[in-house]
């Protein structure tokens, strides 16, 4: 069943990708005049000029969110995955809702809780008689926190279903044959789980690596690529730039993500 | 794993036609924003208008108006001036939409790269002639000032600023905000506008980009998305945006709001509007282009307390509720052919000086 997928990718996303290269191998005669940078002009500025802060930031806010995300979500995928209990499914459902909002809609959500008026500022005025953290949706950790909310449910859900998939044979006979919890976490559990969690880092991090709804409505001074994409496409007309980080977003990811499946060394596990 | 021969081609078929559809569109290029022409079916029943923002100038009220009047609808559309005209730039070879609305030196920018076709609207005569183009590539539709729109509320004891310098007072930390101007037009006017205000000149931003550097230090944030809502519950409680935006939040929305026109006198801002080159109802878009124009849609403009271009068209219980004239001639009219080839020099230094400049 690999052809309909393989037609769709080509349509939805090499076709595309190829459309960008002739827009960012020649740029449009304004960006031209503008930057004095003529063919080629744009991948350089891209990789080697102004693009390589916006490259850097996006790398190192999609990593550590993702990291964040897969820490937090492990305990909550292991319980839905390996135990049985009441409210299960309201739980899985209510842990899947942000899953449902656009990053435009995390801003928005970020700026009604740690925005000047926010919800938690105003609770913590309550508290302490001082509105901490108020405004604190526009600062790098207001926007890491709302980069993190988004995350948690493709994370959650990705984790619990490779947990899904460890035999509980193993950990019962480790168990049987006298194995300690310490020794099973390390022997057992470890060695099991780690694909799960790199995999569930790579879907993170390559979702985080594309999101702009999020730091377009949050981000004051940070910018990350998909933004710069906006503001230049938008507010300079670049297509030739634009395109050049397009191309790069994409390489860079999946680059990424190429590295983290030979890091597993289990292709399945990937969007396992 | 044998395949059922059947089985895929339902979804191939599928496949096949997003790719026509989407080559037909203009394949890779994405647009940006919200827009109006996907929902858009093809027939007369629809104009389509890049910014057409609801809340903006009372659009929602004057499409309203004109379907009920007409039966054809214009849907609302998002985008801002500066999404607008690079939408219409990316569909060049196959455009979607009939018109456009913008902040005046963003339209005069899109006629000169040629995305406008020529069309002089009934109603032409009473426009101002440094209100449009002489040949139809552009026109006012109404004006507005920059102007304080300040949330007294939120403010609490604090009193509103009277001046641009006041705003750089540090109680007003945190609490001012003025939209991107890489984003929107309003603002773009704004930046450009305060550095004549504070003696810079078209060849020399420095006395402006300096001014915005000091009010970086009170900057609440530097919105890329309409932030009315924002303002009129004081999350935002000062913006420096069109005055009519501040006067539609007292008047309409009942929001604790008031206008200041700064002691140190402000710009104005036209809004004009072209017709898109190619655009694909050319007849539907000139019958709506022309009833713009008419006393009926231009005091419709006016409930929204942007002024009318039309003379005559501002009803008198609006008019009475801007603040007096002696505020308004302190308003400075800007060459709108010296703002739009500052552009993209402007915006660029705005981001390297101001949005990535400041520290936190």
């Amino acid at each position: 069943m690999t052809a309909p997928l393989a037609a769709f990718l080509l349509a939805a996303f090499v076709l595309p990708l190829i459309r960008l290269v002739p827009a960012a191998v020649a740029p449009p005669a304004d960006a031209v005049a503008q930057h004095g940078a003529g063919v080629g002009g744009s991948f350089a500025r891209a990789f080697l000029g102004p693009g390589v802060e916006p490259f850097r930031n996006s790398l190192v806010i999609s990593a550590g969110v993702s990291v964040i995300a897969v820490l937090l979500c492990l305990p909550a995928a292991w319980m839905l995955a390996r135990h049985r209990f009441r409210l299960q499914g309201l739980l899985r459902t209510v842990l899947a809702l942000p899953l449902t909002f656009s990053g435009v809609i995390v801003g928005f959500l970020g700026i009604l809780v740690l925005g000047r008026l926010g919800l938690v500022p105003a609770l913590l005025r309550l508290l302490t008689g001082e509105p901490l953290l108020a405004g604190s949706a526009y600062t790098l950790g207001g926007l890491v926190a709302a980069y993190v909310y988004f995350e948690v449910p493709r994370a959650v859900l990705t984790l619990e279903a490779a947990l899904r998939r460890l035999p509980p044979e193993l950990d019962r006979a480790a168990a049987t044959l006298g194995a300690g919890a310490v020794q099973r976490l390390v022997r057992i559990h470890l060695p099991l789980v780690w694909p799960a969690l790199v995999s569930t880092f790579a879907v993170a991090f390559a979702a985080s690596m594309g999101s702009f709804g999020v730091a377009l409505i949050l981000a004051r001074r940070f910018t990350v690529v998909p933004l710069e994409i906006y503001t230049e496409f938008t507010g300079f007309l670049d297509t030739g730039y634009a395109s050049a980080l397009c191309l790069g977003l994409a390489a860079v990811t999946l680059a990424a993500n190429g590295l983290l499946r030979a890091l597993t060394k289990n292709g399945d596990w990937i969007y396992g | 794993m044998r395949l059922d021969r059947t089985s895929w081609i339902l979804p191939l078929a599928v496949i096949a036609v997003i790719a026509v559809i989407a080559a037909a569109c203009g394949g890779g290029e994405s647009r940006p924003a919200a827009d109006a022409s996907a929902a858009a079916p093809a027939g007369e029943g629809v104009v389509v208008q890049y910014d057409c923002i609801p809340n903006y100038a009372n659009w929602g009220g004057v499409t309203a108006l004109y379907e009920r009047t007409t039966g054809v609808r214009v849907p609302p559309d998002m985008k801002g001036s500066s999404a607008a005209m690079a939408a219409l730039e990316a569909e060049r070879d196959h455009p979607q939409a009939d018109c456009a609305y913008y902040s005046g030196a963003i339209g005069f920018e899109a006629a000169r790269r040629g995305l406008h076709q020529a069309y002089r609207p009934a109603g032409w005569d009473s426009i101002p002639d440094a209100l449009k183009d002489p040949d139809g590539l552009w026109w006012t539709v109404h004006t507005a000032a920059v102007a304080l729109v300040v949330n007294t509320a939120a403010l609490g004891d604090v009193p509103a600023p009277t001046s641009w310098d006041d705003l750089l007072d540090p109680r007003y930390e945190g609490l001012v905000a003025y939209d991107d101007p890489t984003w929107g037009g309003t603002a773009y006017t704004f930046v450009f506008g305060v550095n004549e205000l504070m003696g810079g000149s078209a060849a020399d931003f420095e006395p402006g980009l300096a001014y915005l550097e000091k009010l970086d230090a009170n900057a609440h944030s530097y919105p890329r998305e309409s932030v009315y809502n924002d303002v009129l519950r004081g999350e935002i409680p000062i913006w420096i945006n069109a005055d009519g935006n501040g006067y539609k939040m007292r008047w309409v929305d009942g929001g604790p709001v008031e206008v200041v026109i700064p002691r140190e006198g402000t710009v104005s801002m036209p809004l004009v509007m072209g017709m898109a080159a190619g655009a694909p109802r050319p007849e539907a878009a000139k019958a709506y282009l022309d009833w713009l124009l008419t006393p009926a849609a231009q005091s419709e403009f006016a409930q929204a307390y942007f002024r009318p271009v039309i003379p005559g068209a501002m009803p008198a219980e609006i008019e009475e509720r801007f603040l007096p004239a002696t505020d308004y001639e302190r308003v400075v009219h800007l060459d709108l052919a010296e703002m739009a080839g500052a552009s993209d020099t402007l915006k660029r230094a705005w981001l390297e000086r101001i949005r990535r400049g400041g520290g936190g």
